[in-house]
């Protein structure tokens, strides 16, 4: 199980405009040995779906402070389906309640973080479902 | 305009380009391509502003009409080989133009600031039919040659208040630069980089026919000189067209190509050498080494 050569999209949807947890994780990804691209603050779900595309990426990471996750997951998943690219993973982490994980599953995610998993979890966890295909 | 199912193929097509293995291009390389597209190449070192300014001259060709493609390459992690490919953030507003495919590649092992086939991922995206071809790349040292093989119009950017002009020319890389552009020039410094840099690049070049490289001051910031630089453009591809002979830009290209090819393997071939080999006199060293690049 590895991300060494994997792309990977990381993405702010939404209105938070906090990326302190967006970027250690791309550096995290990084020093794991995938190709990551970041996209900066304030995205589009269809802007992420486009670069995702466009970029050819393996899975794309959502990172939502704003508590609006639902929504964005939901919205992210029908715009990558829209363009062609149901197959990329989608994962999503932030300040997320527990309660809501039923949730962002039937919307789509592929993998749920919080703030108090270790980055070395998220990245094996990141792996596991990028290797399951 | 491409469609989405054309937009995802082309993208997995560049993935698979960017993966191939030498032996791979050899056995199934792309044709080339039927049409040919304009081809612009900026480089200059880290943090002068490249994406930035791609992004705002793309923005404004693409609202324009023009179909771009822009393929923007940044260095791998020495430690991890992993990387992070952050120049679309500069260039948010152009991206989302129906006229423009963007895509970031990892250098990773390329030692020239390139990305690997770089030469047939361009002529990949020429063929998808776009209008211009925009490459952006970390300039070192080598890597201005390269961009110069593969692309009409390379522009350099410099920063000003740097002392970049004496480093520029210890380089040797003002020479190979058709337009200078002294980026963030609402920076002080800016004018006496630019007077600086046009004395030096000026100075000899006074043979008939030869392509007087124009210095000019841009700043992204305030938009000015931005209309100099898109002039400057257009002049330089009248000019080209006029002087360049399409054979031997089609053969720089053709042994950019190989090159790319033949680096990779002399890589594999330099590593694969034993310890016994390595012990050997240099003509027979030498020789072992050549019998190592052909391609398993």
């Amino acid at each position: 199980m590895s991300l060494a050569g994997k792309r990977i999209l990381i993405a702010k949807p939404g209105l938070d405009g906090h990326d302190v947890g967006a970027k250690i994780i791309a550096l995290a990804l990084r020093d794991a040995g995938a190709e990551v691209i970041y996209t900066g603050l304030r995205k589009s779900p269809d802007h992420i779906a486009r670069v995702a595309v466009e970029e050819d990426v393996d899975a794309v990471g959502l990172s939502i402070l704003s508590g609006s996750h639902v929504d964005l997951v939901r919205e992210t998943a029908r715009c990558l389906r829209e363009a062609k690219a149901d197959d990329v993973k989608l994962f999503v982490g932030g300040t997320i309640p527990h309660e809501d994980n039923p949730a962002l599953v039937e919307a789509g995610a592929a993998g749920i973080f919080n703030a108090s998993q270790r980055i070395d979890e998220v990245l094996s966890e990141m792996a596991r479902v990028l290797d399951a295909g | 305009m491409l469609s989405a199912d054309e937009r995802r193929d082309l993208a997995r097509e560049i993935s698979r380009l960017a993966n191939a293995s030498v032996a791979q291009m050899l056995a199934n390389p792309p044709p080339p391509p039927a049409r040919i597209a304009r081809r612009i190449g900026f480089t200059g070192p880290p943090g002068v502003g490249k994406s930035t300014l791609v992004g705002t001259l793309v923005d404004r060709r693409a609202a324009r009409g023009t179909h771009i493609a822009v393929l923007a390459i940044d260095p791998a992690s020495p430690y991890s080989k992993g990387a992070i490919l952050g120049d679309r953030i500069r260039m948010d507003r152009a991206s989302d133009s129906p006229n423009v495919f963007m895509r970031s590649v990892s250098s990773r092992d390329a030692q020239d600031g390139m990305c690997n086939n770089v030469a047939d991922i361009l002529s990949t995206l020429e063929a998808r039919g776009f209008d211009e071809l925009v490459l952006e790349t970390v300039g070192v040292g080598q890597a201005e040659h390269a961009v110069k093989a593969l692309v009409d119009t390379v522009v350099l950017l410099m920063q000003p208040e740097t002392g970049d002009a004496i480093q520029a020319l210890k380089a040797g890389i003002l020479e190979v630069a058709d337009i200078i552009v002294v980026a963030k020039s609402d920076l002080p410094g800016a004018g006496r980089m630019q007077q600086q840099l046009a004395s030096t690049v000026h100075f000899g070049a006074q043979r008939a026919a030869a392509w007087t490289t124009p210095v000019l001051c841009v700043s992204v910031e305030t938009g000015a000189g931005l209309d100099e630089l898109e002039q400057a453009l257009a002049d330089h591809a009248q000019w080209a067209a006029a002087h360049r002979e399409p054979g031997e830009v089609r053969r720089s290209r053709a042994r950019y190509r190989v090159q790319d090819l033949v680096t990779r393997q002399l890589e594999q071939a330099l590593a694969a050498l034993n310890p016994a080999e390595c012990e050997l006199p240099l003509a027979e060293l030498y020789a072992a080494t050549i019998e190592k690049l052909r391609p398993a």
